[in-house]
């Protein structure tokens, strides 16, 4: 993505070019095909493609509410520490079991609509390490943020951010 | 008039200095973003943002040139202005031509557009925002963030036609827009108005964009 941005500022005449050159045609009969199996096939877990993906990214987007809330808070001049306190509860619940979000055939080969790499499948250990970190450090921030400490919980916070930025740096398209 | 004394001032100051830090902040502010510089994104954006507000308050306020109720009038002979062109007949406008006054409104309108957004906009992890995003929700700060991306794509293709349109005058049709957006003056015309700074409407734009600047960094 960050070639394509690169072309994009480079000369004038190519960036015109290039935009133009984005109407895509063909393959989206071949996405329609997979989409309306990704809706119907079962994975081993019983839910269908589609539903894994939405699920995960309804999880994750919860995730993204309470970051922000956090975020929101700790640039407040004061902060309400009562807010942040149920968002970092909420960061552990809402990532419970994420080890199992991305089975097999639940990638963007499906047709839906995601920003999951293919690289995730390719490097399932590492994904899965990432996952966990995220996952320890969105404990520490919970415990940071009912001691109430506001330094350690902007360090905590920091901490889990990285671990967010970790993943999605490797294994999230860049829009 | 062939002698530096009998130029005409057509750009006050105020206007150049607003162009050149435009295009000085833009390559930064794509810079800062690419590399994750989000601290750096968010003063300069906030420069940016006291810029372009500036320029929409003097474009009412301001030196005849800089007006935008003038401009929006001389739109009315952009067809003739064209055909001008394409024959070759062209003449040195005093402030904007027909074609640089729509070149001010897309270029303004864009930048705007991706000032606006930027205030609004959440990065993927939720970590990074703009000053006035506790405002919106993550998700809507999301959606809010991809148009400011688009947008910028936009602006760069607005920004590589005006290249284009000012190179067009200057190696064409033998007009150098380049040099007076510099210094201010062209030696080839009659002032239509003049063109200096009244102190009251600059002190009073100033504080406007000082009192908006405020309310923005302190919205939280």
């Amino acid at each position: 993505m960050k070639a394509f941005r690169v072309k994009i500022v480079a000369p004038a005449i190519a960036t015109m070019m290039l935009l133009s050159a984005c109407g895509e045609s063909g393959g989206s009969e071949a996405a329609s095909e997979a989409s309306s199996e990704a809706a119907t096939v079962q994975l081993p877990n019983g839910m269908t493609i589609k539903e894994q993906i939405e699920a995960r990214q309804g999880q994750l987007e919860k995730v993204g509410d309470a970051f922000k809330a956090i975020s929101d808070q700790l640039k407040a001049g004061s902060p309400n520490i009562a807010i942040i306190q149920e968002a970092a509860a909420a960061v552990p619940e809402a990532t419970q079991g994420m080890a199992d979000w991305w089975p097999e055939d639940s990638g963007p080969e499906s047709g839906v609509e995601t920003d999951a790499l293919p690289a995730i499948w390719e490097n399932m250990a590492d994904f899965q390490e990432k996952v966990g970190n995220m996952q320890e450090a969105a404990a520490n921030l919970n415990t940071a943020a009912q001691g109430g400490d506001m330094a350690a919980i902007g360090e905590a916070f920091k901490a889990t951010g990285g671990t967010c930025k970790a993943c999605h740096d490797d294994y999230r398209l860049d829009d | 008039m062939t002698s530096d004394t009998a130029q005409t001032l057509v750009w006050d100051w105020t206007i150049r200095l607003f162009h050149w830090l435009i295009v000085l902040l833009i390559p930064l502010m794509w810079w800062t973003a690419e590399e994750g510089m989000m601290d750096w994104h968010r003063r300069l954006g906030l420069t940016m943002f006291a810029l372009v507000l500036f320029r929409l308050i003097w474009g009412i306020v301001g030196t005849w040139t800089a007006r935008f109720v003038p401009m929006i009038r001389r739109l009315g002979s952009l067809p003739a202005y064209v055909r001008d062109l394409i024959a070759r007949r062209n003449g040195p406008s005093f402030g904007h031509s027909p074609v640089g006054s729509l070149a001010v409104f897309a270029l303004l309108a864009a930048l705007s557009i991706q000032v606006g957004t930027g205030l609004f906009s959440v990065d993927v992890d939720g970590l990074e925002s703009g000053p006035l995003a506790i405002l919106v929700s993550f998700k809507t700060g999301r959606e809010i963030a991809d148009f400011h991306e688009l947008n910028f794509d936009i602006l760069v293709v607005l920004i590589a036609l005006h290249i284009i349109a000012v190179a067009i005058y200057r190696f064409i049709l033998k007009d150098d827009l380049v040099r007076p957006m510099v210094t201010g003056r062209r030696g080839d015309l009659e002032p239509v108005s003049t063109v200096k700074v009244n102190p009251m409407a600059l002190i009073a734009s100033v504080v406007i964009v000082a009192a908006s600047l405020y309310a923005v960094i302190n919205a939280g």
